[in-house]
């Protein structure tokens, strides 16, 4: 049946149930029950659910409830319908009032399956994982990925001064977090804590935070935990449409336009395609009193997709381009200890600065290429076979303060840092139909990536091959309150490391090992649901823990790697209890354990290193055992209607087990509670109801540090105001989203303990986002 | 097993062209090869000319880089009651078939250098001599005077990028070199 009829048929089967039923009258049985999405667990709003060949049906509301009143005794089949999701059917035996759950297969999911490989397993995690959807996505468009995230509980940022904000996923970064951009793993110089993600946070149209070690299904080394970046799956009906979105935020003048256009042919090739891009420009950022010079922004993003879908096959193919240029605050520049003395002592920096658009050195100019194609092919009754291939090169350039002395007059605009790379992946994934009550998949991966150094010695060229092989099943008997799920995995690793600078190092490196994971699930219907996993998940060193050699700039410290380091092993426990009700609370808590045996840190040596630019602190990586453990919570509480109290907060306690100390670098507690105010007219539960929503972030100073191990005390606790709201309208035909966000409403003047420049400058001041988005349908595929 | 409506060579023909499509028309690695030929400063030299006209250089060098074996500095021996003009050059020796002289980089950006002095024991700091553009001092010649006899230390600091109109200038910038003598004052 084509889209057009079915969604007809669902007008007019809406009409014909509306209210909400039609009833026989001698009987007085109720049947009851919830419509939920099978993958997210999430209500279905206003399904339909009617008995077969019966003139009996109600709209379920908006919280998926439906209920069937006056029903006589005896064998009914019910069927459970929505648009966009394939139907369900269940034979009820009605002997008294009963309750029934159905669970819905939405269509897009399928086809998310199509675009994400192994998309179910990963909604239905059994570990924590939060999520920022399309709505929360909304608020926070046009802050980076990292910044973007770090609203959610159990997240936080490292940054790098106001411009560079890498995610943190309760307490650990880097190369112990993957970032998936569409199904691909993000390979860049992914080790630097200033080397942010290259991803257009305007291609996201949901993004998914599996907190812990996710590793089994996605790689070895994702020991803290792994982002899921998913674009909006491509357009499903024929005809074209898109959106354009535009920006502006007062701090920094920063204007942003992003657009996407989205086609769909009719006919006989169902051929689906996107083409999307983002352009953001902003100058120099301002606290509260003074200009951060150098800190503006350039940024150009495109991308396009297409897909082609078959009855029993189905193609994509996807590319993104990321370019940036952005200035690093120039006070941060220093070139030895004493300067970082000089520096923290003035307590600002020396000049306030004006506003510009112009972009000095230092900077970075980073340019990131994504190409993926991935066919799914049904194999018969036996499952679903999936294909991905990916190539991704990344080159990141480092402009220094100054140039080096002695360039010839057309290396001046050379960079003194240039890293490419260049990985090419590969991925098979096999999903097994369910047999009997078992879900299951399993595959492999390859991944080879040659990496060179081009300019300066900071890590070497090297290459890189890794395979994988896993196994994941879940057993689930819905409406059985209890999942379980079991999964294995063993990666291989082969490194040939080649020249560092003048050096030839000339090692060939060799790791591999196993990860494994084992989860549960138990529903308390309408009250509770509780997740439990357990997993052990382990990470070869990285490249630069292994050889850095060399003095890291802006935080004035003299790295050097270690070639015997040995592989972390983490072993990662988790609990969460999330409210499933109809009622006034809504959210969930989480309470972690992390253990990382050979955990890999910085340690610094009793010696500074003496060089002719003065004395450098100096650090050596190093392994011991440790141990984080925490809490983090996201609760929603309806106070009456329409107005919500919600609360947020992270709490991390991270040690150092060995040395009997805690680990540096680690984020402070967070609190946050906000009053959420929703316009709904007569208490209908519109989803682009206007809302304005205010919010108080709570961050204590962290005391979680260890002795003698900082150039200065972690700086005091802040707290923040945040105001927020937006609105649908339309302008005659044209609907449109307005929003506004206002960051840091009362222009607190503050510092970051997670902010690298925390020594040289304070962080951002009051910043107005304003931001109008502009959904549009050029052709709505009329025959 | 019948598979209707499946085309297995249009899956084929859209496996094969974006299977081509995924090598070719990328971005490529331009692999010029490592480009290390950067020119560290590796060699601070004093020459001291007495009112006679005699000279006598001193160096502080670290010809290896940061890292490895650290700098080492010569003992400055001066006559009491003298005084001599110090010139200051900057060197490259980390290779030593092709020794670099930067002195000259930085008396053409000298708005955007400056050397500052310390010294403690029986010596005082250098007077500096010569000027940048803009009449700001620059440092590469400085005159120096001595007293008594005794010991003490002097230090040179390069630093790019001060605010030469800042309170204490010294205090700003970025310090390229930090090149700490013992002298002797005989």
């Amino acid at each position: 049946m084509s889209k057009r009829l079915l969604l007809l048929g669902q007008w007019l089967l809406l009409l014909w149930f509306s209210p909400s039923l039609w009833a026989q009258a001698p009987c007085s049985f109720t049947l009851k029950g919830r419509v939920v999405d099978a993958h997210t667990r999430e209500p279905v709003p206003f399904a339909i659910v009617a008995v077969k060949d019966q003139d009996i049906g109600a709209l379920a509301d908006e919280k998926g409830n439906y209920e069937l009143e006056n029903l006589c005794a005896g064998k009914y089949l019910l069927i459970c319908t929505h648009v966009g999701c394939h139907h369900s059917e269940h034979e009820v035996d009605l002997k008294g009032d009963m309750r029934w759950d159905f669970e819905l297969e939405e269509e897009s999911i399928v086809l998310q399956e199509v675009v994400v490989q192994g998309e179910a397993p990963v909604l239905e995690s059994t570990q924590s994982s939060t999520t920022l959807d399309a709505a929360g996505l909304q608020s926070q468009r046009g802050l980076s990925l990292g910044a973007a995230l770090s609203q959610l509980p159990g997240l936080s940022t490292l940054n790098t001064g106001a411009t560079i904000a890498k995610p943190v996923i309760q307490g650990l970064h880097s190369n112990r977090v993957l970032i998936l951009n569409n199904g691909v793993r993000q390979e860049s110089q992914q080790w630097g804590a200033e080397h942010a993600p290259e991803i257009d946070p305007f291609l996201a149209d949901k993004v998914t935070v599996i907190k812990g070690a996710g590793s089994v299904r996605y790689g070895s080394d994702a020991i803290g935990g792994v982002v899921l970046v998913e674009p909006r799956s491509l357009r499903q009906q024929p005809g074209i449409g898109g959106e354009a979105n535009l920006q502006g935020f007062s701090n920094g003048r920063t204007g942003i336009a992003s657009g996407l256009l989205e086609g769909r042919l009719k006919g006989k090739l169902p051929l689906s395609g996107r083409l999307q891009g983002t352009l953001k420009r902003g100058g120099n950022l301002r606290t509260p009193d003074y200009y951060l010079d150098n800190t503006g922004v350039e940024e150009l993003n495109f991308s396009w997709a297409a897909s082609l879908q078959q009855k029993r096959w189905s193609t994509e193919a996807f590319y993104s381009r990321f370019y940036t240029r952005l200035g690093i605050f120039s006070g941060s520049h220093i070139g030895n200890l004493t300067d970082l003395r000089n520096a923290i002592e003035r307590e600002r920096p020396p000049d306030d600065g004006a506003f510009t658009y112009e972009l000095g050195r230092p900077l970075q100019r980073i340019y990131h290429e994504l190409f993926k194609w991935k066919a799914s092919l049904e194999t018969g009754q036996a499952g679903t076979l999936q294909l991905q291939l990916a190539r991704q090169f990344n080159r990141r350039q480092e402009f220094d303060a100054h140039r080096q002395y002695g360039s010839l007059p057309d290396a001046l605009e050379s960079p003194q840092i240039e890293f490419e790379i260049t990985t090419h992946t590969a991925e098979l994934n096999w999903e097994h139909r369910p047999i009997r009550h078992l879900w299951g998949n399993f595959g492999a991966h390859f991944m080879r990536q040659a990496n060179t150094t081009d300019r300066g010695a900071l890590i070497p060229n090297y290459e890189n091959y890794t395979a994988g092989a896993y196994w994941i099943e879940r057993w689930k008997n819905y409406p059985f309150p209890l999942e379980l799920e079991g999964g294995l995995r063993y990666d291989y690793q082969w490194m040939d490391v080649g020249r560092q600078g003048q050096d030839s190092i000339g090692r060939q490196l060799e790791f591999s090992n196993f990860s494994g994971t084992i989860g549960a699930i138990y529903r308390f219907p309408g009250l509770l649901n509780l997740r439990f996993n357990t997993g052990t998940a382990w990470r070869a060193p990285n490249v630069n823990e292994l050889f850095s050699n060399g003095v890291h700039h802006g935080a004035a410290s003299f790295e050097e790697g270690n070639p015997n380091l040995s592989s972390e092993r983490a072993f990662n426990t988790s609990l969460t209890a999330e409210v499933d009700g109809q009622g006034k609370l809504r959210g969930s808590l989480s309470l972690f354990y992390n253990v990382i045996n050979d955990f890999i840190f910085l340690e610094p040596r009793a010696e500074p290193v003496l060089t002719i630019r003065g004395a450098f602190p100096a650090f050596n990586y190093a392994q011991a055992d440790a141990r984080l453990a925490g809490l983090d919570w996201q609760l929603a509480y309806e106070l009456m209607p329409g107005l919500e109290l919600e609360s947020k907060g992270s709490l991390l306690d991270a040690r150092n087990r060995e040395r009997r100390e805690y680990l540096s670098l680690m984020p402070p507690f967070r609190f946050e509670h906000g009053l959420k105010y929703t316009f709904r007219k007569d208490g209908s539960a519109e989803p682009e109801a206007p809302f304005l929503r205010i919010s108080m972030a709570n961050v204590p100073e962290q005391t979680r540090v260890p002795a003698n191990a900082d150039y200065a005390p972690p700086p005091p606790g802040y707290t923040l105001f945040q105001l927020e709201g937006g609105a649908h309208f339309r302008l005659g035909r044209q609907p449109l989203e307005l929003g506004f966000t206002v960051f840091n409403l009362f222009d607190a003047s503050y510092r970051q303990y997670l902010n690298r420049f925390r020594y040289f400058a304070h962080e951002t001041g009051r910043n107005v986002s304003l931001r109008l988005r502009l959904p549009f349908e050029v052709n709505s595929g009329k025959r | 097993m019948q598979f209707p409506n499946f085309n297995f060579l249009r899956f084929l023909f859209v496996f094969l062209a974006a299977g081509a499509l995924l090598w070719s028309g990328c971005e490529k690695d331009d692999d010029d090869g490592p480009d290390n030929e950067e020119e560290l400063i590796t060699t601070v030299r004093l020459t001291f000319t007495d009112g006679g006209g005699n000279t006598s250089t001193f160096t502080f060098s670290d010809v290896d880089g940061i890292g490895g074996n650290p700098p080492v500095a010569q003992d400055i021996t001066l006559s009491a009651n003298s005084t001599y003009q110090m010139d200051i050059e900057f060197l490259d020796e980390s290779n030593s078939a092709n020794v670099k002289d930067i002195t000259e980089e930085v008396r053409e950006e000298a708005e955007e250098h400056l050397i500052c002095f310390a010294a403690s024991g029986v010596l005082d700091i250098p007077v500096t001599l010569d000027t940048d553009g803009n009449g700001a001092p620059l440092g590469l010649k400085t005159e120096l005077a001595t007293a008594q006899a005794g010991i003490g230390t002097l230090a040179i600091v390069l630093k790019h990028e001060p605010e030469k109109a800042a309170a204490n200038p010294c205090n700003t910038g970025e310090t390229d070199v930090e090149a700490s003598f013992d002298v002797i004052v005989q």
